[in-house]
């Protein structure tokens, strides 16, 4: 069984927020107008942090990409009275909207703010429907979304790889983030697969995890910068 | 397997919404999907695309993994060229002005009456002997519509295409001009460059080929085994560039230049270059006498004696030890590249010396040349006595010296009507009201304008000043070359071709020249034998076909081999003749030449010295028609103290106007992905702010968050304070890329043009307003 996992290299990582991008246009991401944003309606499911710290001239400032961090055990799942957000046996944290009732706890209880609400009905003008993606639904007001791996993805390699009659492999199946990344600054794979790149990197000495100490177990691996 | 069935369900719930999708006028059946390769039209970045197309619709966009500039990656600009192609407001068919300039009242026309108008008032033109009163501004594209806007003005009579590109988004070629005797593009091949000083240049933000240069990035800080490249970033704030520069060295705006040859004083004086590139391929560096018998001032006696330590420090607030430190971490690791940015000419040159006294010059991780791409040049033309008359006026912007194309003095001279005034103007590809300083003067020049006629597939700050709008295709819809480079040099030549038929009535601009030049008739007519774009770029690309060099795009491996066999001699391409050729490239998305020739000193150094030149004969030569007295330190890099726009005491701060990833020039402003993101390190979008130190901030006590009046001498704008620690006590930076005066539903309105506040200063020598030298307060709004 598989274990997908994610890399991502700070060294490496510009800033340029082509993940931001690439993942809206994959997961047909509502757009946010001007005044739903200035209430803090934005929809992300990878965001690009800042953290700028210390006073002018001794600054130190990072840029940080968090998509959903996918914890072995996630805090979301454990509030989520209807059990609409569950792991699957890959390592996946999902969301099945229809049973989404939007409460919002998982969004309060995820330490790396991941989760976004649909505060309406997401809307395109009609001259824009059609170049939606057709492999990932639309999402209804009152739901919860939030990174998926970029899981329709794994099933349609998993389907090509069946149509071959072939066992999957990790090299299929790649989120859209990582596909687009211009830096090669993320990688993605298999972390049970103790020779994939992703793993490989994530016992490198530069790994870190985020908010480690919550026993959270995020699956997403991050390097550090410099040497 | 069971659970990824299962997760299915779960993950894409709901696909019932799938029928919502597509209005009408396609079918929704099962989808077929395809991928299409082009290339990006979103900058000129020249990044290979495939777009996915289901049913005729372009429903995603990926990079091109065969494409070399790109390697199957892109920036946030490319992802949402989808919304460039589908945004609601674009103009669906020509339109002609009914109400008053600016009021925004329109009549759709057809083409057919297009032409009419068009090719009335040309032919107008032409028989009262005016030819040369039309004038073509064009902004920043490449290839072969250059040349056809060329031969259409040569053959028609007149003189004036006029470039206005959007200036701070291209490497500093003056400097290269003036150095290397260049003035087209350089590669600076950061891959192979151990540190990088950055003099204000947002490699990482706003760079001339985004995705190339963050993926040199990526290779230099960890593409290489035990090696990690250093960068330095010195800005007047802390850009994206800065917090992922190792180093982040502020300074007064403006004041790059003197900063850099502070370190070229440093690096002579402690003897720290490198002598044998210095001795044998440069000019001007000790003192030397001219062919007359006269002693003329050499680089090394100047920068020692004007730039002190001191003295530099003191201008830019830079350290001494820090300015010292640079100098030798600048010289000892090797290779090392300066890159500035558009700065006025001379600044530029000091930093492209530096680059010259570290002999990294045409060699691995240094600036590199790159070859043209071998085109077929279209036959010669015959001009007609109209044509002949008109093409020996004067331009109307009076052109001369490095850089012929002055749009502001365009502007000024339209408004002065000297030399004469334009009847005719034709708006390709730019947005003068909106991507220059001083926006108010480009648009009363085009109030003064009878007839002024716009290409954009969008109600721009200017179409909305325009008679006439045209719209072009968008570039996701026409047939377009691209001819382009790598940052190793490698010539790197991409096919744009239509991905879905065009969505409205809308027709490619180089298509509708030649049907222009067919209703203009005679040697005009003759002269563009060709029935549209496609056929002028087929004809163009035998050159490359017989050029007998490079191949299509392939993968890596089959780069190597070629590289292989061409170094021994060889040339085997993978295709026998023009037919095949032609097929593959618009497989593949293009063609490419994986070779850089070095030590071809003819095509390196085009300075009359054949040297890389410390003091500038090339701008000698060209100034030595005007009359005045010239000083060597005139052609040798130096210091240009630049007039402030305001004094200290009414407008106690500088202003920085900075770029974007997501909006830079302020073309993308329509593209709500983008708009999202404008500034990440603030979570700001879709308005303008204007970022304060926060010390300075609680000084005046504006908090974080308020609305405030940012004021200079030119005029005032209401933006978003926002306290950032990144941000210099006495400099305010405001970013460029909103404020749209017309547009669709997703820029007209928002926020705020900081161009409106900078000045009408000019540099001589590129005419151009100089930048950094604005001064402002702020009070509450």
């Amino acid at each position: 069984m598989h274990k997908w996992g994610m890399v991502i290299d700070l060294d490496r990582c510009s800033g340029c927020q082509t993940c931001m991008a690439a993942c809206h246009a994959e997961n047909n991401i509502a757009i946010i107008g001007p005044e739903e944003s200035a209430m803090g309606r934005t929809i992300h499911w990878i965001e690009l942090l800042p953290f700028i710290e210390g006073e002018y001239p001794h600054i130190k400032a990072r840029l940080l990409p968090r998509p959903c961090m996918h914890c072995e055990h996630p805090p979301c799942i454990k509030v989520c009275p209807v059990g609409a957000t569950y792991t699957n046996e890959e390592g996946i944290v999902g969301i099945v909207y229809s049973r989404c009732i939007g409460c919002r706890y998982c969004t309060t209880a995820c330490p790396y703010t991941v989760r976004s609400f649909n505060w309406y009905e997401p809307q395109w003008p009609k001259e824009m429907k059609g170049s939606l993606n057709r492999d990932v639904s639309i999402r209804r007001k009152g739901v919860v979304e939030k990174c998926s791996f970029c899981h329709h993805r794994l099933l349609k390699a998993r389907e090509m790889a069946k149509s071959e009659k072939r066992e999957l492999l990790s090299e299929d199946y790649i989120p859209a983030c990582v596909q687009a990344c211009p830096s090669n600054a993320m990688y993605f794979g298999d972390l049970n697969d103790p020779f994939s790149t992703v793993s490989i990197l994530s016992r490198e000495r530069r790994a870190f995890k985020l908010l480690e100490d919550l026993g959270t177990e995020p699956k997403v691996i991050y390097l550090s910068e410099g040497m | 397997m069971g659970g990824g069935a299962g997760a299915a369900i779960a993950l894409g719930g709901g696909f019932w919404k799938w029928s919502q999708f597509p209005p009408a006028e396609r079918s929704n059946g099962p989808g077929v999907e395809r991928w299409i390769p082009t290339v990006c039209g979103q900058c000129t970045g020249g990044c290979g695309i495939l777009v996915r197309v289901i049913d005729g619709w372009a429903v995603n966009i990926a990079g091109n993994p065969l494409h070399p500039v790109n390697r199957g990656t892109l920036c946030p600009k490319g992802i949402a060229g989808l919304q460039g192609l589908y945004d609601p407001d674009r103009i669906r068919t020509p339109l002609k002005r009914i109400g008053k300039r600016g009021e925004g009242r329109y009549q759709p026309i057809t083409w057919e009456e297009a032409l009419h108008l068009v090719s009335e008032s040309l032919k107008d033109l032409r028989q009262k002997g005016e030819a040369h009163h039309l004038v073509v501004l064009g902004g920043r594209y490449r290839g072969l519509m250059r040349s056809l806007w060329d031969r259409f003005l040569n053959s028609f009579g007149s003189p004036n295409y006029i470039d206005n590109q959007f200036r701070w988004e291209e490497p500093p070629v003056e400097g290269l001009f003036l150095t290397q005797g260049i003035d087209s593009l350089p590669a600076y091949d950061i891959e192979n460059a151990q540190y990088i000083l950055s003099f204000g240049s947002g490699i990482l933000e706003s760079p001339w080929s985004p995705v190339q240069m963050l993926r040199g990035y990526g290779h230099f800080r960890r593409g290489r085994p035990g090696i990690r490249g250093r960068l330095v970033q010195i800005e007047s704030r802390l850009s994206f560039t800065g917090i992922k520069a190792d180093e982040w060295v502020p300074l007064q705006p403006g004041t790059e230049g003197i900063l850099a040859l502070g370190i070229a004083h440093m690096i002579i004086k402690e003897g720290l270059y490198h002598n044998e590139f210095i001795s044998g391929q440069t000019f001007g560096f000790e003192s030397w006498t001219g062919p007359d018998g006269r002693e003329h001032l050499g680089f090394k006696e100047f920068v020692l004696s004007e730039y002190e330590p001191t003295v530099v420090s003191k201008r830019t607030g830079v350290p001494i030890d820090q300015l010292i430190r640079l100098a030798r971490e600048f010289s000892s690791s090797q290779p090392s590249l300066a890159i500035g940015y558009r700065d006025r000419p001379f600044h530029q040159m000091a930093v492209a010396i530096l680059n010259g006294l570290m002999g990294n010059i045409d060699v691995s991780g240094g600036v590199l040349i790159p070859r043209s791409i071998p085109y077929q040049s279209l036959p010669p033309l015959k001009e007609d006595a109209i044509a002949q008359r008109g093409n020996s006026q004067k331009r109307i912007d009076e052109g001369k010296g490095i850089s012929v194309n002055h749009p502001y003095l365009f502007a000024g001279n339209t408004l002065s009507r000297k030399p004469y005034k334009p009847k005719v103007l034709f708006l390709y590809y730019t947005n003068p009201l909106f991507s220059n300083p001083d926006p108010g003067l480009f648009s009363k020049a085009l109030q003064e304008i009878p007839l002024v006629v716009s290409f954009s597939p969008y109600m721009d700050d200017s179409a909305q000043l325009s008679d006439l709008i045209l719209p072009d295709h968008t570039p996701l819809e026409r047939w377009q070359d691209d001819p382009f480079f790598l940052n190793s040099g490698f010539p790197v030549l991409g096919i744009r071709q239509p991905v879905i038929p065009p969505l409205y009535r809308t027709k490619a601009t180089g298509d509708f020249l030649l049907a222009l030049t067919r209703s203009l008739g005679g040697q005009i007519q003759k002269a563009f034998p060709w029935n549209d774009f496609k056929e002028v770029m087929m004809v163009s690309l035998k050159g490359v076909f017989e050029a007998k060099r490079g191949d299509t795009f392939g993968l890596q491996f089959d780069e190597a081999w070629t590289r292989l066999l061409q170094r021994g001699g060889w040339s085997v391409p993978s295709y026998k003749n023009f037919e095949e050729f032609s097929k593959l490239l618009l497989e593949k998305g293009g063609w490419w030449d994986p070779v850089y020739d070095f030590g071809e000193r003819d095509r390196v150094f085009r300075t009359p010295s054949r040297k890389f030149e410390f003091y500038s004969q090339g701008w000698k030569k060209a100034r030595s028609s005007s009359s005045g007295e010239w000083k060597d330190s005139s052609f040798l890099p130096h210091w240009e103290e630049s007039k402030e726009t305001g004094n200290e005491k009414e407008y106690p701060f500088h202003l920085h106007v900075f770029r974007t990833m997501s909006l830079t020039g302020g073309r993308n402003a329509n593209q709500p992905w983008l708009q999202a993101m404008a500034g990440q390190h603030l979570f700001e979008k879709w308005k303008t702010w204007v970022e304060i130190n926060p010390v300075t901030a609680k000084r005046m006590s504006i908090s974080d968050g308020e609305w405030v009046w940012v004021e200079s001498p030119r005029g005032k704008v209401r933006v978003k304070a926002r306290l950032y620690k990144g941000a210099m006590p006495d400099v305010v930076s405001i970013p460029f890329g909103q404020g749209h005066s017309s547009g669709g539903r997703w820029s007209k309105g928002l926020g705020q043009n900081p161009y409106r506040l900078i000045g009408d200063d000019l540099d001589p020598i590129t005419g151009y307003p100089i930048h950094g030298t604005t001064r402002v307060k702020i009070y509450k709004a």
